[in-house]
């Protein structure tokens, strides 16, 4: 059978799991093509106009997928960790994605839920697995196999590669390498999708940045940073651009920091506020907030991005320089 | 100790009752305006649900009245409300407010803390009055929400229009001098009786339209543009599935059978929506099905802009229609909202109800000439 992963929304996190996953069982893997305008279009037609832009986004691939495969895999991740959620949209992508597009094929639909156990979560990909005709003895198996080959995957990205390097592989500037570092703290489907994102990390690097992602801040750290907010955070992902947000800066890794949101992202609404108002009080390294949606143009991001680099560079330069009385930095 | 709290429909009634019990000073905040709105605008995080910033706007101006405490609910998510709570407080605390927060999180997840800050609140107060004034709170809490209940039927069917309206303002009006549960309920209890007394039209049977969605934007009328009472102007008669009453219901009480009840609406969803994705958007699929299953007209689903939870109903909600037939129109309000458009767009939907219920009458009428 020929089963389509929309290359959108978690599919950065959980690509080398859900791959093998199915690889194991013998089933063919389709993803959909890379983000294109059509796609995008093809997206903001069939769903609803309030939700957030990757959620468009991903109803765009689940269309780009028609017709090209038996089934389409939709994973509906309640929560990855107990007590814990990820966004309400998340929890009701099938039915979204069911009641807005027309003429789809089979759906399989994987119900992962952590949130009262993580033991028995795995079930989830057992049951995922009968939907496919495999016996649960195979899915245990077939789950080993890509849990070890998410977990190198992983393991990898602590090492400061970011997914999209892994994606087309090549690497880039580590830390330490070029110029300086920008924190990019942006939801996944954002950051690593080049076309939404604009080719953020690319054009950082053109300038001879290197860059720190989210995916490189070990799991502790993150825990660590957001011990220190009043009441637990409960969105995963939420308190994954947080506390590596926190950690950032706290650390001083970086030289400036650029929020990438979406419109309407009811998370970062909350998440980038917060961030924003501790690193103003306490750090105050540069940060940008850049907020993509369906009718972002180049030019004005690329014109934000280049006087933020310039601010950075000015700051180095002279920030340190308290002019005497009399005296000017141009020497007049 | 001045308290505060962040204005939510009637709810002031029943937490400045409690309050007034327990011997705690209060200052209700003064009623939502365009300042109101204003302020939480400007301060608030852009992308922010609605009921965030007039939240704001509502401390600032209790603040400015000599508030020095802030009560306000929590939950553990998915929705955003369970962390208004932490941003709030990160938003006074950078303009310099001095204000302590109390938050009540559902106690499940931490039972010391939630009696903790109890005592924080009440202070020397034994637990027996505590629960004692709980309890009359949640009282006021129904006995308001059946005041509301007899207005909306009036306002349908009355003969003067305005009739409903002014009796309930001057209720507004009296109610706010009152002090302690006992006054405040004998206060609702008088207006009920009077409010009973408003002439109605000998037969007529008015369109129905149930209500559903984000129970903010329901229970506050200023957000919701005053709703229910335009709808009543244009002869609509409203019914409420979300109401301050059955929150406290389902969430608070240990009414069993209202539960179990709660429960058999929401299983009636399954086809569409089987599990909670936050908020009340499982209520909103699940009683928009009740409704057009109870023959009512129309549905009007009501959110925030940018609610998480709603718009996963409202992009589920057209099959229902599809499966049901009963019109189903969502209105999303934020602090751009005009109320021209919105009007327009009300009276555009009774109309076409209207209409709809002339041609089934029409089709009958033929059958029986037919038959």
């Amino acid at each position: 059978m020929r089963i389509g992963i929309p290359r959108a929304l978690l599919y950065y996190n959980y690509y080398p799991l859900w791959h093998s996953f199915f690889e194991e069982l013998g089933h063919q893997v389709v993803t959909s093509s890379i983000t294109s305008k059509a796609v995008l279009d093809s997206g903001v037609m069939s769903c609803v106009d309030d939700a957030c832009l990757p959620i468009k986004l991903f109803h765009g691939h689940v269309v780009n997928l028609i017709g090209k495969v038996d089934a389409i895999f939709i994973p509906r991740l309640v929560s990855i960790c107990p007590e814990e959620y990820i966004c309400p949209k998340f929890i009701g992508l099938p039915e979204m994605i069911k009641s807005s597009i027309k003429g789809l094929s089979d759906l399989i639909v994987l119900n992962y839920n952590a949130h009262r156990n993580l033991k028995d979560a795995h079930r989830a990909y057992i049951e995922l697995g009968k939907m496919i005709g495999a016996k649960p003895s195979q899915a245990v198996r077939a789950l080993q196999k890509a849990a070890a080959s998410q977990q190198v995957y992983d393991s990898l990205l602590k090492e400061g590669q970011t997914p999209l390097d892994m994606l087309n592989g090549h690497q880039g500037a580590r830390e330490g390498e070029g110029k300086g570092v920008i924190g990019l703290i942006g939801h996944p489907y954002l950051l690593y999708d080049e076309f939404i994102s604009m080719g953020l990390i690319s054009k950082l690097r053109a300038r001879g940045y290197a860059v720190l992602v989210p995916e490189n801040i070990a799991q502790p750290q993150i825990e660590m940073a957001c011990a220190e907010l009043p009441k637990k955070l409960f969105w995963s992902y939420g308190k994954k651009l947080l506390g590596s947000g926190l950690t950032m800066l706290k650390d001083r890794r970086v030289d400036g920091v650029i929020f990438l949101s979406s419109f309407g992202c009811g998370i970062d609404a909350f998440i980038v506020e917060l961030l924003q108002r501790y690193n103003h009080r306490l750090y105050q390294i540069p940060s940008a907030l850049i907020t993509v949606d369906e009718h972002s143009g180049q030019a004005g991001f690329n014109t934000r991005l280049e006087a933020f680099i310039d601010m950075i560079e000015w700051r180095d330069g002279r920030e340190g320089y308290i002019s005497a009385h009399g005296a000017s930095l141009f020497g007049h | 100790m001045k308290v505060t709290f962040p204005h939510m429909g009637q709810a002031y009634l029943a937490i400045k009752g409690m309050l007034d019990d327990l011997g705690i000073e209060v200052v209700i905040p003064p009623p939502i305006t365009e300042r109101t709105l204003e302020i939480g605008t400007k301060l608030s995080p852009e992308m922010a649900c609605l009921p965030l910033k007039i939240n704001i706007g509502n401390y600032i101006e209790s603040v400015e009245k000599g508030a020095d405490t802030i009560i306000i609910a929590g939950s553990c998510g998915p929705c955003r409300f369970g962390y208004y709570g932490v941003v709030q407080k990160e938003i006074l605390k950078d303009l310099g407010y001095d204000v302590d927060m109390i938050i009540f999180d559902p106690p499940d997840s931490d039972y010391r803390a939630f009696i903790e800050r109890i005592r924080k609140l009440a202070g020397k107060n034994s637990w027996v009055n505590i629960a004692q004034a709980f309890k009359r709170a949640s009282i006021i809490v129904k006995e308001a929400d059946e005041m509301l209940d007899i207005a909306l039927r009036k306002r349908a069917r009355e003969v003067n229009k305005g009739d409903t309206d002014s009796r309930l303002y001057r209720f507004e009006r009296e109610v706010w001098g009152k002090y302690g549960s006992q006054e405040i309920l004998e206060t609702i209890r008088k207006y009920k009786g009077i409010l009973s007394q408003v002439e109605e039209k000998p037969r007529v049977s008015p369109l129905k339209i149930g209500l559903v969605g984000e129970i903010y934007t329901l229970v506050e009328p200023y957000v919701n543009l005053h709703i229910e009472k335009k709808l009543g102007y244009l002869g609509v008669e409203v019914y409420r599935s979300i109401t301050l009453h059955e929150w406290v219901k389902v969430h608070l009480s240990l009414d069993v059978k209202h539960r179990m009840r709660h429960k058999r609406i929401l299983r009636k969803a399954a086809p569409y929506l089987n599990l909670c994705v936050g908020g009340h958007a499982w209520q909103t699929i699940a009683n928009s099905i009740y409704y057009s299953e109870c023959g009512l007209d129309g549905v009007i689903q009501i959110m925030p802009f940018g609610c998480m939870p709603e718009i996963v109903a409202e992009s589920i909600l057209p099959k229902v229609y599809q499966d049901y037939g009963t019109p189903i129109m969502t209105l999303v309000v934020d602090e751009m909202t005009g109320e021209a458009g919105y009007f327009t767009r009300l009276e555009a939907f009774v109309d076409l109800l209207e209409q709809k219920r002339r041609s089934k009458a029409d089709e009958y009428k033929e059958s029986l000439f037919r038959g």
